[in-house]
């Protein structure tokens, strides 16, 4: 196991910092608590409950030292804790996990509070939800947690009968914008029923037009990636080694997103940066109704062909993007996946619930880094391994 | 300078444009337009000079001033119990996700909450703001005026007051909600940028306060 770490540290994937660290006694303090006691601060510091911006360079400098030191601990720590990663797993909220098939591609998942005071992300993972289909999709809610809650719970059962009801002629943008549309139909209208809900809301009137939620969906064909994204958190592919977007974030200052919101009569703000109305930082969302028609519910799908190349695939909430490149991301995920035995190969870690344990490591791994990084909002992370083992090719040339 | 209520009812001034051009985002957009001119033109007549005045807010040099108007189908004697609870504005404020009371104001100890009092107020994930401090500046229950401004907290408003001020629609039943407000320019923002965001949340409000005593009625 501290191999893996070691290979982190050894490969070097992160230039020499230029700065030494300021306050290096105090973010060594900080760097060596066990995730799950950083997520169960119950009174995060003041300053910490505000998003920071992005890091500026001499910042990055000084967070890229932090993870070589934090990396140099958790080494430490994980010797002396055997059993530490299984806590950690355990700690997953929010998840949902259906029961697994033979088929099912290996994954791993985390999502955790980090420095925010609230729980507001949600992720769902359904293997074989439908035709041999995947799905995992990542919801970073905002406002309150009832909308990521119910994209959690319904958004893949719609995009099924979606799916079912296209048959022969499926065609995935189409049926995806379908897809995010009824979610965001179904939330505006359960806003306006009587149904209870549970989280603060109901305490109130359940009118809660000001919340709403990102969602990030990709769906993983025998032959195709299919990832759906509507706001700020996103889609990565590793192959071959190279970070490829999968999606582009919904930020307000995005120049075609900025013309779209002025060209419905909205404005885009810069009120702690760029905000539509000088409100929401994202200008897409599921729910979010009072901000319509600026912000929209239409989701950018983009469909990629599977390779032999494909290593792995990384849905996160931008708790991570913020703080952590694509290309950083990448190389994290790549080498947890090559300390792994070869997928299929007898001995190989798959859990009960089918996460594998090279890529439960690999977001835990990613979500530590991003905690030690000081970001300022929840963690979500999901890990798909895209590697394909003689198994697998044998079983899709029967099927074909 | 000032900025009453009556000169917005005639000059086709930045606010009012913004006010009305704005009102295209609610929930009834076809008719909100010259809805809102109606309802202008309407509360211009039965709006008491005691009341004008409490929407006169003294505007200084990097201040910037504006209005939301709402018309609610509910009696006033059903909106004004939820628009006059000082300590407990998450009712119908959708972006108030607590509310504590921290100085009741007044003299006594007689539990009720006065003019004076204090409320720490934090706000939902999301929005560019963390929390507010606000004081209770006036509570009118005869003639249904309240107000309330932002004496802290971490946010970029500083300088904030409102007034908010109920009256009935004459015939229908209903009530019209009449909320304005003044608050510095932040560095960086300009008078309109300022005026469209704190118009957004304050619609937002009136719409959910709208909503709510609605429902109440049915």
């Amino acid at each position: 196991m501290a191999g893996i770490c070691c290979g982190v540290v050894g490969e070097g994937d992160t230039p020499a910092p230029l700065e030494p660290t300021p306050r290096p006694s105090r973010r060594r303090s900080l760097d060596i608590l066990p995730l799950k006691y950083i997520a169960d601060m119950p009174m995060p510091p003041p300053e910490a409950l505000r998003k920071r911006p992005k890091l500026n360079l001499r910042d990055c400098d000084n967070a890229i030292e932090n993870c070589d030191e934090s990396t140099g601990h958790k080494v430490t720590k994980k010797e002396s804790k055997v059993d530490y990663d299984d806590d950690v797993v355990s700690e997953t909220k929010n998840v949902t996990v259906s029961e697994v098939e033979e088929e099912s591609p290996k994954f791993g998942v985390t999502s955790v509070c980090g420095r925010r005071r609230d729980m507001e992300d949600s992720v769902s993972v359904r293997p074989c939800f439908t035709q041999g289909f995947h799905y995992f999709g990542v919801f970073d809610g905002h406002g309150c947690s009832h909308v990521a809650t119910m994209c959690k719970e319904r958004l893949h059962e719609i995009v099924n009968e979606e799916i079912e009801s296209a048959r022969e002629n499926l065609e995935w943008k189409l049926t995806m914008e379908n897809g995010f549309a009824r979610m965001d139909d179904e939330v505006h209208r359960r806003s306006q029923s009587n149904q209870t809900f549970t989280c603060r809301c109901e305490l109130q009137t359940p009118h809660c037009d000001a919340v709403g939620s990102t969602a990030v969906v990709a769906v993983v064909t025998p032959d195709k990636i299919v990832v759906s994204n509507c706001g700020d958190s996103r889609a990565v592919l590793c192959r071959n080694g190279v970070a490829i977007p999968l999606s582009s974030d919904h930020k307000p200052d995005r120049p075609d997103e900025l013309l779209r919101v002025q060209s419905k009569g909205g404005r885009v703000i810069y009120w702690d940066g760029p905000r539509v109305l000088g409100v929401l930082a994202m200008s897409r969302a599921i729910g979010d109704n009072y901000l319509k028609p600026y912000v929209i519910s239409e989701p950018e799908v983009m469909v990629t062909e599977r390779t032999e190349e494909d290593e792995c695939l990384i849905l996160a909430s931008d708790g991570l993007w913020d703080v952590v490149s694509n290309e950083t991301a990448c190389g994290v995920v790549r080498m947890c996946l090559k300390a792994q035995k070869p997928p299929g190969s007898p001995g190989s870690d798959v859990a009960a619930d089918g996460s594998d344990r090279a890529c439960s490591d690999a977001s835990i791994l990613l979500t530590k880094l991003a905690l030690a990084r000081h970001s300022s909002d929840n963690v979500s992370v999901v890990v798909v391994d895209l590697r394909r083992d003689q198994r697998q090719s044998s079983n899709y040339n029967d099927v074909n | 300078m000032t900025c009453p209520l009556q000169l917005h009812r005639f000059s086709p001034a930045t606010d009012t444009s913004t006010a009305i051009a704005n009102g295209v985002n609610c929930p009834k957009p076809a008719q909100t337009a010259p809805s809102t001119r109606r309802l202008l033109a309407k509360v211009g007549l039965s709006v008491t000079e005691m009341v004008a005045r409490h929407h006169a807010h003294a505007v200084g040099p990097n201040q910037c001033c504006s209005f939301v108007i709402q018309a609610i189908d509910a009696p006033v004697s059903a909106v004004w119990p939820v628009v006059r609870r000082f300590d407990n504005p998450q009712a119908y404020k959708h972006f108030v996700k607590s509310c504590h009371v921290v100085a009741a104001g007044g003299a006594g100890g007689d539990g009720g909450i006065h003019v004076g009092a204090l409320r720490e107020v934090r706000v939902v994930s999301g929005l560019p703001a963390v929390s507010s401090t606000e004081r209770l500046e006036i509570l009118d229950d005869e003639r249904h005026v309240m107000s309330f401004s932002v004496v802290g907290g971490d946010h970029r408003l500083r300088n904030y007051r409102s007034v908010t001020t109920l009256h009935g629609d004459g015939s229908n039943g209903g009530t019209v909600v009449i909320e304005s407000y003044v608050v510095d320019i932040p560095a960086g923002n300009t008078k309109e940028e300022t005026c469209v965001f704190v118009d957004t949340i304050v619609r937002c409000n009136l719409q959910s306060l709208a909503q709510m005593a609605e429902n109440m009625g049915s």
